[in-house]
C-alpha cells in the first residue's frame, strides 16, 4: 500500500543538508567501531535515538520490526562463535563473549537505525545530489538510490503475491522447518519475476527521459551547507576524534576477551 | 501531407528467441501535427511498432532489425534511446514503472536534467506542462499517492517537459476508469491541436479513438489499413474479423438501414447513403432524422423479462452488514457497506480506480477482515472461517496473472491448490483436466505457463482457482490487458461458468463488458456503496456515474438520449419502428 520510505516532515534532520547526514552516518560508523564494550557503546546509541526522536522515523523502524528482531537474536548469538572470554556462562558462552555479541548487535543497530532515518528524512535525489557532490559519480548514487527504492516496491508485490497464493489455499504458517521453506516458492518465483518485469520497464523508462544522455546534467534540486550543517559536523568530528583517542589510550575493551 | 516527422522505411523485426516477425515490412509516414492511432489484437505488434520510434528497438531489445525508421531527420541506428529522448517522447502502459521520482516536479524535472537544461529554464517547464495537464495543485506530492489516471498525467507532462517533436503513447488508458480515460483523450485532443507536436498513440478502446486523423490496423506484425479515422472506423467486419472492438453506434446504424433496405425502403432521405453517424448527439440527429421511433410496449417487455430472470430473492451467499474497512495506515478503504450477492448471480462491481473495490472483492474470501461491521459467507461471518477454509468456497482471481503463476506447467500449475487440500492424485488429476477444459486449455497440461500469452496466462490463472471447486468466483478485472477478441471469450467462459451453477463477482473498468455480462451492478465511489441495480438501471443515470468517475459505451449514451436505455444494438433494433420510405 505505503509505498514510500521517505517520510515528508519538516524536521531539523530533514533540513540537514544530505551531505551532512552521509558523513553522520559514516562518523557514527566509525565511533562505534572503536569500542568492544557495549556500555562504551551507550552515548553513541543514546545518540543515534535522539535522531530518531528528533526525526519522528519511528514508524519506519516499526515497519521491519520483525527483520530487526530476528537480526537481534541470531546476531546475539552468533557471535559468540567468533569470540571466547574467561568466565564461562554456559554452553560456549562466556560472559566476555556475549557482552561482545551485545556491542556488535548494538553496532548494527546503530547502523540499520541510521540508515532508516537517513532514507527517511532525505528524498531519494537529495541522496543522489549528496553522493555526487562528495565525489561519487552520478550513475554510481543513482544506482545506490534506485536499489533503496525498489525495496518498497518489491514490499508491495510480495504482499499481493502473498494475499493470491493464501487465497488459493497456501498456509504459510503451518508444517515443519522444510515443509515451511518449501512454501516460500511459490511466493519467489512470482516476486522474482514481477520484479524482473518491472525492473525493465523502469530502465527502459528511464532511458526514454534521456538518462545519461549528455555528461553536463543539470538539477533541479539546490542543496546548501547551512550554519546548523557545519555545527553539526564539527560536534561529530569531536566525538569521533575522543572515539579513536579512547580506543588508542585503552579504555571500552573487554579484559580477557579473545576473538578470532 | 506535411514533410513526414517519422518515417518507417521497410521495417521489418524479429525478437531474439521467437520464430515470428513482430513487425513485417512496414511501410509509414507520419506527417508533422498528425494524430495516428495504431490499433490491432494483442500479439499484432503495437508496442514493437511504439518501441521502435525512440530507439528502444534495436538498442535496448536485441533481435534482428531490417529497415529504417527516422525520426526528424535522425536514424534510429545512429542514435541511442537517450538521444531520441529529445526528438520522441515514449509513456508506457504501466504507470507505476515509469515514475521513479519522489515528487511530482522532481519527475518533471528528471528529463530536462538529463540534457542540461538550466534551472530557471526547468522551474519553467514543471509549471508550464504540469498546469498542461492540470496537476500544478499536485507539485510537491509524492506520486505514489495519486491516482492511476493522474500517474498516467504526470508521465506524459514528464515527457512533454523535454520539448519533443513526436509523442508516443503505449496504450496509456488500459488500466484506468472511464472518466480518467477520458481525461488522458482530452490531453491528446488539446495536443492535437498543436502544431508542433506530432502524435502517435496506440489503443484498444475505439470510442476514444474518433478524434484521430488517421488509424492504422496492424496484424500478426503487418500493416493490413491505413486510411482516415470515420472511414476506417466504419469497417466493421474487418474490425471484428482481427478481434476489434467495433463501435456501437455505426453498427447499429448500418444493420438498420440494411434491414430498411430489404424491407424496400432506401437507405435514408433521398435515396443516397447518409454520413455514418459515429458520437452520441449524431446518431440522435441521424435517428429523428429517419424518422424511427422506440415501441414503449416492446421495451417494456425488455425490462420485464429482465427483471423476472433476475436471481435477488432468497438466502443469500454472500451479506455484507455495515462493513468498514481502515488500513492500518489510517485510509479508511470502505465504510458502511451493506450488499447481498445471491446464489448463481453474476455480479460486476466497478468503480474509479482507489474507490475500494477491489478492496470490497478481497472482503469477501476472507483476505481481509473487517475493520467494522461483518461479511457473511453462508450465513456465516467470514472472521470465523478465515482464508484457508473460504478458499474452498469463494475463489479469488487476482488482476495479474504473474502474481500468482509458479510452476513450470500448466498441469502443476492448476494442480497446485488441489494438492494443497491434499486430495489424492487421481481427484487431482481429475480436477486439473476439468478446469482446464472449462477455461478453454485443454492439451496444454505440458507447456510452460510463462510461454503463453497475457490471455492464456489469464485462463491458467482462473483455472488454478477452479480446480479447487469454488462455489464462487471473484474474478479482479478479467479483461484488463486483453484485446476485444480476448476480452469476449474470457467473459464467455465466465458466463458458461456461471450457467453451470457458480455465482460470479467481477470487478471492472470496461463498461461493454458490465452491459453485456452482468445481471446487477454495484457502483462503489470514496468507499461507499454508491448505486447499485440493473446494468439498465444503472447505465440510466448517466450524471451521477460521471460523478462516479464511470460512463457507460456511447452507444448506451445515445439511446438515453433517445429516453430508453439500451444495452446492445440487437436491443435497440428489435424496438425499432416507423421510418421514412
Amino acid at each position: 500500500m505505503d509505498a514510500e520510505i521517505y517520510l515528508d516532515y519538516n524536521t531539523f534532520i530533514h533540513r540537514l543538508d544530505p551531505r551532512t547526514k552521509l558523513l553522520v552516518f559514516l562518523i557514527i560508523f566509525i565511533a562505534v567501531l572503536q569500542f568492544e564494550n557495549p556500555l562504551w557503546l551507550l552515548p553513541c546509541v543514546a545518540l543515534v535515538f535522539l535522531q530518531l526522536v528528533i526525526a519522528k522515523a519511528w514508524p519506519n523502524l516499526r515497519r521491519i520490526r520483525f527483520v530487526l528482531l530476528v537480526l537481534t537474536i541470531s546476531s546475539l548469538v552468533i557471535w559468540n562463535f567468533f569470540a571466547n572470554g574467561a568466565t564461562p556462562l554456559f554452553w560456549f558462552i562466556e560472559v566476555e563473549s556475549l557482552q561482545y555479541s551485545v556491542s556488535r548487535t548494538l553496532l548494527m543497530l546503530t547502523i540499520i537505525t541510521m540508515g532508516m532515518i537517513m532514507v527517511s528524512t532525505t528524498r531519494n535525489e537529495e541522496l543522489v545530489m549528496g553522493m555526487i557532490r562528495l565525489g561519487l559519480p552520478y550513475r554510481v548514487g543513482f544506482a545506490i538510490s534506485t536499489s533503496l527504492r525498489l525495496v518498497p516496491t518489491i514490499a508491495a508485490n510480495t504482499l499481493i503475491i502473498s494475499q493470491a497464493q493464501r487465497s488459493r489455499g497456501l498456509n504459510l504458517e503451518s508444517g515443519n522447518f522444510i515443509e515451511r521453506i518449501r512454501k516460500f516458492i511459490p511466493l519467489l518465483i512470482p516476486v522474482f519475476i514481477s520484479t524482473i518485469r518491472s525492473t525493465n520497464i523502469f530502465g527502459m523508462a528511464l532511458e526514454s527521459r534521456g538518462f545519461g544522455a549528455r555528461e553536463d546534467r543539470t538539477t533541479y534540486l539546490e542543496i546548501k551547507m547551512g550554519k546548523a550543517d557545519y555545527a553539526v559536523l564539527l560536534f561529530g568530528l569531536l566525538l569521533v576524534v575522543i572515539s579513536i583517542y579512547l580506543n588508542i589510550a585503552g579504555y571500552g575493551n573487554l579484559t580477557g576477551l579473545r576473538r578470532f | 501531407m506535411a514533410e513526414p516527422v517519422i518515417a518507417l522505411q521497410d521495417l521489418s523485426y524479429r525478437y531474439r528467441g521467437t520464430k515470428k516477425p513482430a513487425l513485417q515490412n512496414i511501410q509509414l509516414e507520419v506527417g508533422r501535427g498528425e494524430f495516428l492511432v495504431v490499433m490491432g489484437p494483442s500479439e499484432a505488434g503495437k508496442s514493437t511498432l511504439a518501441a521502435c520510434i525512440n530507439g528502444l528497438i534495436p538498442h535496448f531489445h536485441k533481435g534482428k532489425f531490417s529497415g529504417d525508421v527516422i525520426v526528424n531527420g535522425r536514424n534510429t541506428r545512429q542514435h541511442t534511446v537517450s538521444q531520441m529522448a529529445e526528438q520522441v517522447g515514449l509513456v508506457f502502459q504501466d504507470f507505476e514503472a515509469q515514475l521513479f521520482s519522489t515528487s511530482v516536479e522532481l519527475e518533471v524535472a528528471f528529463g530536462p536534467e538529463n540534457f542540461g537544461v538550466p534551472r530557471p529554464e526547468i522551474a519553467r517547464r514543471i509549471q508550464e506542462n504540469l498546469a498542461y495537464v492540470g496537476l500544478e495543485q499536485f507539485r510537491k506530492r509524492p506520486p505514489s499517492t495519486l491516482s492511476g489516471g493522474q500517474k498516467q498525467k504526470l508521465a506524459i507532462a514528464s515527457v512533454l517537459a523535454m520539448k519533443p517533436q513526436v509523442l508516443v503513447m503505449d496504450e496509456p488508458t488500459t488500466d484506468l476508469d472511464p472518466i480518467s480515460k477520458l481525461g488522458i483523450f482530452q490531453i491528446t485532443d488539446n495536443l492535437r491541436q498543436r502544431e508542433d507536436i506530432t502524435l502517435m498513440v496506440v489503443e484498444h478502446e475505439t470510442e476514444e479513438v474518433l478524434h484521430a486523423d488517421r488509424i492504422a490496423f496492424l496484424k500478426e506484425g503487418e500493416l493490413i489499413r491505413l486510411g482516415p479515422a470515420r472511414q476506417v472506423l466504419q469497417d466493421i467486419e474487418l474490425m471484428e474479423s482481427i478481434g476489434l472492438m467495433p463501435l456501437g453506434i455505426p453498427s447499429f446504424f448500418l444493420k438498420a438501414w440494411k434491414n430498411k433496405q430489404r424491407s424496400g425502403g432506401s437507405a435514408g432521405a433521398g435515396g443516397t447513403a447518409p454520413a455514418l453517424p459515429f458520437t452520441p448527439e449524431e446518431a440522435k440527429t441521424s435517428f429523428e432524422l429517419s424518422g424511427w421511433s422506440l415501441s414503449d410496449q416492446k421495451y417494456a417487455e425488455l425490462v420485464k423479462q429482465e427483471t423476472q430472470a433476475l436471481k435477488n430473492s432468497g438466502q443469500p451467499l454472500i451479506r455484507c452488514q455495515e462493513l468498514s474497512h481502515t488500513y492500518p495506515s489510517g485510509v479508511k478503504a470502505l465504510s458502511g457497506i451493506d450488499l447481498e450477492i445471491y446464489p448463481g448471480e453474476i455480479v460486476a462491481i466497478v468503480g474509479q480506480n482507489g474507490s475500494g473495490k477491489t478492496t470490497l472483492a478481497k472482503h469477501l474470501n476472507g483476505l481481509l477482515m473487517p475493520t467494522q461491521g461483518e461479511v457473511l459467507v453462508e450465513g456465516k461471518p467470514t472472521r470465523e472461517q478465515g482464508v484457508f477454509k473460504l478458499g474452498q468456497k469463494v475463489g479469488y482471481v487476482f488482476q495479474n496473472p504473474d502474481h500468482q503463476i509458479f510452476s513450470e506447467t500448466v498441469f502443476e500449475e492448476v494442480a497446485f491448490s488441489p494438492r494443497l487440500r491434499h486430495l489424492d492424485e487421481k481427484e487431482v488429476k481429475r480436477r486439473v483436466e476439468e478446469a482446464l477444459s472449462a477455461v478453454g486449455l485443454a492439451g496444454y497440461e505440458g507447456q510452460d505457463p510463462f510461454s503463453l500469452t497475457k490471455s492464456g496466462r489469464q485462463r491458467v490463472a482462473v483455472a488454478a482457482v477452479l480446480a479447487a471447486r469454488p462455489d464462487v468466483l471473484i474474478l479482479d478485472e478479467p479483461t484488463t490487458g486483453l484485446d476485444y477478441g480476448e476480452q469476449r471469450s474470457m467473459m464467455e467462459m465466465v458466463r458458461r461458468l456461471n450457467e453451470q451453477g457458480s455465482t460470479i463477482i467481477f470487478v471492472t473498468h470496461h463498461m461493454w463488458v458490465v452491459a453485456e455480462y452482468a445481471q446487477r451492478v454495484f457502483v462503489v465511489k470514496d468507499g461507499r456503496l454508491y448505486l447499485e441495480g440493473t446494468p439498465r438501471q444503472v447505465f440510466a443515470q448517466e450524471q451521477l456515474l460521471k460523478e462516479a468517475y464511470l460512463r457507460p459505451p456511447h452507444f448506451i449514451q445515445f439511446s438515453n438520449l433517445l429516453a430508453k436505455t439500451m444495452l446492445r444494438p440487437q436491443e435497440m433494433l428489435d424496438c425499432l419502428s416507423g421510418g421514412i420510405d
